[in-house]
């Protein structure tokens, strides 16, 4: 029976589409399945360890448990009941080193595997469980529950139980695979729980507190005050909640419904190409900090060149002596194995980080991996570009054009930002503003083979076209028009132009299918443009546009200008 | 009493003094007599230049400077710096790239370099790096940079309103010198004016009729030299419209009420 409810709906639940799905698989006889241990498949089998006091069962095959034992029992009790037990030594490590090696065999579903958050509040044994956040990856499997059913039928296979469930929170997912449906009565059975999106609190309001990732004593605490299931911890205002709980239960709850944020943490294989440095004191010198990055540079390029590789993303962590992590990572325009680059872009930086770099009581441990890296071809000429500094041009063999150009685009890019550091690349589109993107140079190599250019054979004619563009068209206001015809005076930026010479219209209409593809135009792409070049009397050359067409579109049709010509 | 013989340096004129150290001084400057030097493309420019100016045309290895003569010249000025920049890659047997970096105020005031436009003016658009709004610092530092990479051939950077100082343009200079790679500096008009080590500096207005007047306001190539302080007059072809018609002159003023009212 629920608690009785001071307050019948103090929090009503709204429900919150996270824009998430998340399989949390639960394998309840991880350890006992699948040990190495050799055993008689057909009796029962219990994995013990010392614990609490005494010899207790720690992993279990599923029918151990059908034959009434469960985890935590006595090794004692559990002679009593079940006198010809196998039982072996658990290997805790083991079993967590299977359980990584299955995490990145889930990786063939989605990128994203993280592990479970915590152990098992209740009795604090190991508790093996995964969490997959397979958000857009459910349709290359043929759909939710196909992709589940797959994913149940190899665990099946190779002789695993595994629970799944998936919804839209890690919190929901978590505990429905543990407490759902029929999750303790029938063991053997192959559950798959899918939780359409937004409806994580139906779902989960029926569960038992525990489904909450609570600690033991907040568990013990609920069942003491009569409160059986979330629901009933839900109808708290969640102000009660904290002075009774503390903040952990309102936090569990919250992101259970998906009311708070919840992160999960891929497990990654670790990079090929790492170096790390363990310092027996804290360094807080930002020199000495630049000196030793410099060294992990410089053995990680030794790395990358002896095996052919150059890198293309760096991460350098730097973990102070509170184990307050800074990571850094830095994208290079080319795969490059050259230490000295690398180091001078972290140091460029790392000066250039808004607070610092906070050293606390010193750093005490740098890793740096080369996360992404290609292949190079030869080495490199070390130093690449900035070998040829000052006096030194002459006579001296120049670092490959490729090579200088992708350093001092990592050299730009680190200190002015991605966005900043950018290459015209033709679009095709008639809309003189969308014919060309301005793409990130650590990006334009891609898109520059990815657009072949598809309007080359009737682009503009480059003499008509604005040397320089504005970044989004000025409404100017036209004080003496013809209709259909090029203005003789106007105002731009509050200076008055007397036209001299006019050219055009160079008619431009809308791209209609723009529409149809999902895209929808901005208002100004909506009409007929009619371009004009004009020239005023000082000599000044611009580009204008009458947006719409008299009468046919619009009766008092705007004028902007958009380009200048030099 | 006679006067004693004094120091020859005392009875030559101020003119000789300055001269000789103008030698002195041309002796720790990094070489701009003899480094490689283009022609503008411009006839009565490099006819000035190749009768004046010791290298016979304008050094890559420099700072030159191009300054809008008013508000509204910036963007005169600054197809002059594209011409010159142009003119500058146009070596033979270089792909190298154009950095353009302009500072914040300059990409909302002047606009952007437009990609389709580019192969008009002498330049594919695949050989530009754009830097798309910096503080000035940054973009200064940019340049320095740029100036040190083997794969660009030149760099146009454009201030709307904030020269460099002194120092910065100095060392500027110095790094274009030692690189032999020219850095051009296109400013407007609330920006000129200010002391800077260019080698040169050119002052561009807008004329009617797709031209540009250019004065070349300072010349630190040649220490003799004075250009002309009346400038030139240019009409570049690639700016001129022929085959376009002056709608203007095909529509009299005097029609454009009467138009009007048939039209309303």
């Amino acid at each position: 029976m629920g608690h009785p409810n001071p307050n019948p709906n103090p929090n009503p639940i709204v429900p919150i589409a996270t824009g998430r799905r998340l399989i949390a698989l639960w394998f309840p006889y991880w350890a006992g399945e699948t040990t190495k241990i050799p055993h008689d498949k057909t009796q029962s089998f219990a994995l013990i360890d010392h614990y609490k006091n005494a010899q207790r069962l720690v992993g279990l095959t599923p029918l151990a448990a059908q034959m009434g034992l469960s985890l935590g029992l006595s090794l004692a009790d559990a002679r009593a009941l079940l006198p010809d037990l196998q039982t072996a030594m658990a290997e805790p490590m083991e079993a967590a080193a299977r359980l990584q090696k299955c995490a990145y065999w889930l990786q063939r579903y989605t990128p994203w595997v993280g592990h479970n958050p915590s152990s098992d509040g209740q009795t604090g044994l190991a508790d093996y469980g995964l969490l997959l956040d397979v958000s857009g990856c459910a349709h290359l499997f043929g759909g939710e529950r196909a992709l589940l059913a797959d994913m149940q039928a190899r665990f099946l296979n190779r002789g695993i139980t595994a629970h799944a469930a998936m919804a839209g929170t890690v919190g929901a997912a978590w505990g429905l695979a543990r407490f759902g449906v029929s999750a303790k009565t029938d063991p053997q059975a192959r559950r798959q729980i899918i939780v359409p999106e937004g409806q994580e609190a139906e779902a989960v309001l029926p569960l038992p507190p525990a489904a909450l990732r609570l600690s033991g004593g907040h568990i013990d605490l609920c069942q003491r005050l009569g409160l059986d299931t979330i629901g009933d911890l839900a109808g708290f205002a969640r102000r009660e909640l904290t002075r009774r709980f503390g903040p952990s239960p309102v936090l569990r709850l919250e992101q259970a419904l998906g009311q708070a944020g919840e992160s999960l943490n891929p497990c990654l294989p670790p990079p090929r190409f790492f170096v790390r440095h363990n310092l027996p004191h804290g360094v807080t010198q930002m020199e000495a900090l630049a000196q030793l990055i410099g060294d992990l540079c410089a053995r990680l390029a030794t790395q990358l060149e002896t095996s052919g590789h150059g890198a293309q993303r760096l991460d350098l962590s730097l973990t102070r002596s509170d184990n307050a992590v800074l990571a850094l990572s830095l994208p290079l325009a080319h795969p490059s194995a050259d230490g000295g680059h690398m180091a001078r872009l972290f140091e460029e930086r790392l000066s250039r980080l808004s607070r610092g770099v906070d050293a606390g009581y010193g750093i005490e441990h740098l890793a740096l991996a080369a996360s992404r890296t290609a292949p190079i071809s030869g080495p490199q000429e070390t130093m690449g570009a900035f070998e040829d500094a000052p006096n030194k041009t002459r006579g001296k063999r120049r670092a490959a054009p490729i090579a200088a150009l992708g350093n001092l685009y990592d050299r730009l890019v680190s200190r002015l930002g991605a966005q900043v550091v950018v290459r015209p690349v033709p679009h095709a589109s008639y809309i003189p503003e969308r014919a060309v993107k301005l793409v990130p140079v650590l990006k334009a190599d891609a898109a520059d083979k990815k657009d072949p250019q598809s309007l080359s054979a009737n682009l503009p004619d480059p003499a008509t076209r604005p040397l320089f563009m504005l970044c989004a068209p000025e409404p100017i206001e036209v004080i003496a028009e013809i209709p259909e015809g090029a203005p003789y005076r106007f105002r731009w930026r509050r200076v008055l132009h007397e036209v001299s010479a006019a050219y055009g219209p160079e008619r431009i209409s809308p791209e209609w299918w723009a529409g149809l593809t999902g895209e929808t135009p901005k208002h100004h792409n909506r009409q007929t443009r009619d371009y004009y070049r004009l020239e005023d009397t000082q000599g000044h050359r611009f580009w204008i546009y009458r947006d719409g067409l008299y009468s046919r579109e619009t009766t008092r049709p705007r004028w902007f200008m958009h380009g200048v010509f030099p | 009493m006679e006067p004693k013989p004094a120091a020859p340096l005392k009875h030559t004129s101020k003119s000789q003094k300055l001269a000789k150290l103008r030698r002195l001084v041309a002796r720790f400057e990094p070489g701009v007599a003899h480094g490689p030097h283009i022609q503008t493309g411009f006839a009565d420019i490099d006819a000035y230049l190749r009768q004046q100016v010791v290298p016979a045309g304008l050094p890559c290895g420099g700072l030159h400077e191009v300054v809008a003569t008013r508000v509204g010249d910036m963007p005169a000025a600054l197809g002059f710096a594209h011409r010159l920049a142009v003119r500058f890659l146009d070596r033979p047997h270089t792909q190298d790239m154009l950095l353009y970096g302009q500072t914040h105020m300059a990409c909302r005031e002047a606009g952007q370099p437009y990609g389709p436009a580019l192969p008009a003016h002498g330049l594919s658009a695949d050989r530009l790096v754009y830097i798309d709004g910096a503080r000035l610092p940054d973009l200064l530092w940019a340049g320095e940079e740029a100036l040190l990479c083997s794969a660009i051939g030149c760099i146009v950077l454009s201030s709307w309103d904030e020269a460099p100082s002194f120092t910065a343009s100095r060392r500027l200079s110095l790094a274009a010198r030692a690189a032999e790679r020219p850095l051009v500096m296109a400013l407007g008009a609330q920006a000129g004016g200010s002391a800077s080590a260019a080698t040169t500096r050119w002052q561009v207005e807008a004329l009617p009729q797709q031209g540009w007047h250019v004065r070349l306001a300072k010349l630190r190539m040649s220490y003799t030299a004075t250009p002309p302080p009346e400038g030139w007059r240019l009409y570049p072809q690639s700016l001129s419209q022929n085959s376009a018609q002056n709608i203007l002159q095909s529509q009299p003023r005097g029609q454009a009420a009467s138009r009007t009212a048939r039209a309303g």
